[in-house]
């Protein structure tokens, strides 16, 4: 697999456990406020980690970690994943997959062979909406019904599951974020992330990020439909 | 001659003189060189012909100068320049007189104290300064023999808190103590009967703590805080035991009006589970009676005040800052793992790691229990002091001094030879095993003067025993730059090689069996510890770069340049490599066990907020799969001191 970043020890990434966190290269989404546009742009300027330098860790270290998050760029798109979780699964660990949901067919033979225990899928704007694109940075004309077709299949999988939305100041209004969560209606859990300024792709949104105020007042909103809604980034 | 005549000779001499001398009682007297004579022969060991050959050639000098006001300090230097043309170099020690330029005072005056973050700069803290710089001269001079204070000051090894050589370093104290017995001060005028109500004893708690801080150097813990107040709180609702719990921190937190305007270094030492050594014991309850109940009965209020406590960290001071002091110590023990609401509390504490870092994670695996003190240091209970847990006020316990050595500078010296730096290391340990007793020495002397003497605090007896109990003292050896003799000697760092890894765990072990082994000599207790010795690290690097250049630029961290350099602390792995948070708690855990008066794994968070579940559950692994004695979170922020905010 093309891995370019690794953190070895996260007490964020996976709420309540203690996991190490693998980066994939390149993504299929061109995402204005992505925090990982170096790996999506320009994935050879990161020195590429070897399987066996993580395998190593993870066998030394097994005694600590619950799992390994697999994030990106996006994941779904490594020809080998399959094999990669297969390899740590057998260290005894759990696998959390973060992805935007482009890929359902990759999704559902994880699901199905049972090797993913917590899906994380970005939606990035209310699923009708020409935003969606905008948003992404691509069109999404053929593609945004495969990105319908994974809330489906995640939020029916039985497996521990989150949607997140990140906040764009400018862009999102409260009206979209009721319209995403009424799409994502009986997921497990929902999240607004805080947009992060110095992380953007391009210098175009000069907009402030939300008020932790504004952000509660938007998670509000979402819980008519999630009621376990919350907001990351305080 | 007999001193008789010589004062009838000077007599005569220094009526015909008209000097005056401005003397250090405040008062100008007419010259008389007979006060020199009576200073050298009360002062020092010179025989009286010699004291009246040193005094007329001084008052030659004197005279020879025309002067006509000259004040006694200048006197005693003029003689003192004249016992070294002499030879009496003995004497001339003995007749010095200690102090400042004053230039050197008018700065301390002025100018904050940049060595250490926990002094303020006001009248308080400089009168501190000032002190603390006559006693360092003076410890030097005599308490320690010359051969140790010249290893001290040359940097083979460091004696902590030289300027206050006149008390012991640091304390452990019970809440049962002031229950039992009230709050009897030696100097104060009042003395108050056993507290009634939690807010008498937390009142208590702190003036003690305070007066505590006026005897010892360093930090004062307290065991068990939230147990022990535990009978005061029955029937106690929510709102009153957070104003409890507001009490005590503001109330320690806000002490910067004490000695030296300092905060009190002061630990507290907290349980979710009762410790299975206090569990049976007889609960003392309001007006220092026994309640009938033991404190397992007791479970219940103490976890409600922990809880409190917890909830007060978590929110920090009135701009939501964090509290430095006291710092609260968690401990985990096997019997934590079955108490009922483990996890909602190992969750509450790991919130207020996350968001304020404070919480210090004690373990006390098997049948270890620990109190804790400062920073790192932590006494392990012996079987005798389980016997004392039995009469929990008796649980008083104290290091004497701490000495940290430079090991970098020894494997220069063995210049990669084994044998040679486990000689030297013995060496060294040797030699500052005198300056050991040198301090017990003095303090002995110090409480042997009894309740009116200096440490008469110390020497009050309330229940059979002094409240200082030498007997149980222990010695502290510390170390600086294990990291660094290690890359000298082997060529790469803790963490780069199992070999250095191993080296390292090899001096630490060699280390620890010369303290057993000096220990059964003296009859004394000496244990490793991980000394706090930030500004140490940096005094040793600095003194190494000047004396061995070539072999400490190959070593030392930080900033050539711009002379800010370090030793790595004790046997820490180098702060700045990429080490996991994961192997750093084994790796550095390995040697915990080593090193018996405490030792601490910090992690550092970033900027990010971590899930506290996150972290309770490493902490739980840190128990269950590693040595590791203590560890802490450090979140990474900034407090702007003008505006309060954080960031």
């Amino acid at each position: 697999m093309n891995i370019r970043g690794f953190v070895d020890t996260s007490f964020v990434d996976w709420d309540k456990k203690v996991s190490c966190v693998v980066f994939t290269a390149g993504c299929n989404l061109r995402c204005t406020f992505c925090y990982n546009f170096g790996l999506v742009l320009h994935p050879e300027e990161f020195d590429e980690i070897p399987e066996d330098f993580i395998f190593n860790f993870l066998e030394e270290n097994s005694d600590f970690l619950d799992g390994v998050v697999v994030t990106g760029g996006e994941p779904t798109l490594q020809p080998d994943l399959e094999d990669f979780i297969k390899s740590v699964r057998k260290f005894g660990l759990g696998i959390k997959l973060d992805s935007n949901g482009t890929n359902p067919e990759v999704l559902m033979q994880l699901i199905a062979e049972g090797l993913i225990d917590y899906i994380a899928m970005d939606v990035k704007a209310p699923l009708d909406s020409e935003q969606y694109s905008k948003l992404a940075g691509v069109n999404l004309n053929s593609s945004i019904g495969d990105i319908k077709k994974s809330v489906q299949l995640i939020k029916s999988s039985g497996v521990d599951h989150e949607f997140r939305t990140t906040v764009v100041p400018g862009v999102h209004t409260k009206a979209d974020i009721e319209a995403i969560a009424k799409s994502l209606a009986g997921a497990d859990r929902y999240y607004l992330q805080k947009f992060q300024p110095n992380t953007r792709f391009d210098k175009l949104n000069e907009n402030k990020p939300q008020s932790d105020a504004e952000m509660e007042e938007l998670a509000e909103a979402a819980r008519k439909h999630i009621p376990s809604t919350e907001w990351r980034g305080r | 001659m007999t001193i008789k005549s010589l004062e009838n000779e000077k007599q005569m001499d220094s009526t015909d003189i008209a000097l005056f001398v401005r003397v250090s009682k405040g008062d100008v007297v007419k010259w008389s060189r007979q006060s020199i004579v009576d200073a050298l022969l009360r002062e020092t060991s010179i025989s009286p012909e010699m004291a009246d050959k040193v005094s007329r050639e001084a008052e030659n000098a004197i005279i020879a100068s025309n002067i006509k006001f000259i004040t006694a300090p200048l006197i005693r230097e003029v003689v003192n320049d004249k016992l070294v043309h002499h030879g009496l170099e003995e004497e001339r020690k003995q007749h010095t007189r200690l102090g400042l330029p004053i230039f050197d005072v008018d700065q301390i005056i002025r100018n904050h104290n940049k060595e250490n973050a926990n002094v303020p700069h006001g009248p308080e803290a400089t009168n501190l300064s000032l002190a603390e710089a006559i006693k360092k001269q003076h410890a030097l001079l005599r308490v320690f023999s010359p051969d140790v204070s010249l290893a001290h000051e040359s940097g083979d090894f460091h004696l902590h808190d030289l300027g206050m050589i006149d008390r012991p370093y640091c304390s452990g104290n019970s809440l049962e103590y002031i229950k039992k017995f009230g709050l009897n001060l030696p100097n104060a005028l009042s003395i108050a009967k056993p507290a009634k109500h939690p807010e008498v004893l937390i009142g208590q708690m702190i003036k003690f703590s305070a007066a505590l801080q006026g005897t010892f150097a360093g930090a004062i813990g307290w065991d068990a805080v939230n147990l022990f107040l535990a009978p005061y709180l029955k029937g106690i609702d929510d709102r009153r035991m957070e104003q409890l719990a507001q009490i005590l921190v503001f109330e320690y937190a806000q002490q910067a009006v004490a000695r030296g305007g300092q905060s009190i270094f002061s630990d507290l030492n907290l349980y979710w589970e009762v410790p299975k050594h206090f569990a049976d014991v007889p609960a003392i309850g309001p007006g220092g009676k026994f309640t009938g109940n033991v404190y397992e009965d007791y479970i219940g209020e103490s976890q409600r005040f922990v809880q409190a406590l917890l909830k007060v960290y978590r929110q920090g001071d009135a701009y939501g800052r964090p509290f430095f002091f006291p710092k609260p110590q968690i401990h985990i023990s096997e019997k934590l793992f079955k108490t009922e609401g483990y996890e909602d509390f190992l969750t509450q504490v790991a919130e207020v790691s996350s968001e304020m870092g404070n919480p210090y994670y004690v373990f006390d695996r098997g049948d270890t229990a620990k109190i804790s003190e400062c920073c790192r240091l932590a006494f392990k209970l012996e079987e005798s002091d389980f016997n004392d847990a039995k009469t929990p006020w008796k649980m008083r316990y104290s290091a004497m001094q701490n000495i940290t050595f430079n090991l970098p500078r020894i494997a220069y010296e063995a210049n990669g030879n084994d044998d040679i730096l486990f000689e030297l290391l013995r060496r060294k340990m040797e030699q500052a095993v005198k300056g050991h007793v040198a301090k017990k020495r003095f303090i002995t002397g110090l409480l042997n003067m009894g309740n009116t003497g200096p440490l008469g605090l110390l020497t009050m007896d309330t229940d059979g025993e002094a409240y200082y109990r030498l007997h149980k003292a222990s010695f502290l050896f510390g170390m600086v730059g294990l990291n660094e003799m290690v890359q000298y000697h082997l060529g790469s760092e803790l963490h780069e090689s199992r070999d250095a890894f191993k080296f390292g765990l090899k001096v630490i072990a060699f280390m620890n069996k010369m303290c057993e082994e000096l220990g059964k000599r003296l009859d004394m207790k000496f244990v490793l510890e991980q000394t706090p010795a930030e500004s140490t690290a940096y005094r040793m690097a600095m003194l190494d770069l000047e004396h061995y250049p070539d072999q400490a630029r190959q070593t030392v961290k930080g900033d050539l340049a711009s002379n800010e350099v370090y030793y790595t602390n004790s046997t820490y792995l180098n702060v700045g490599s990429q080490v996991s948070p994961i192997e750093r708690v084994k790796k550095e855990g390995m040697f915990h066990p080593l090193i018996e008066a405490g030792s601490l794994t910090h992690i550092w968070l970033g900027e990010s907020r971590p899930s506290p579940e996150s972290i309770a559950n490493f902490v739980v692994k840190t128990f269950k799969h590693t040595t590791n004695d203590q560890i802490a979170f450090s979140p990474e922020f900034t407090s702007c001191l003008d505006c309060g905010k954080n960031s």
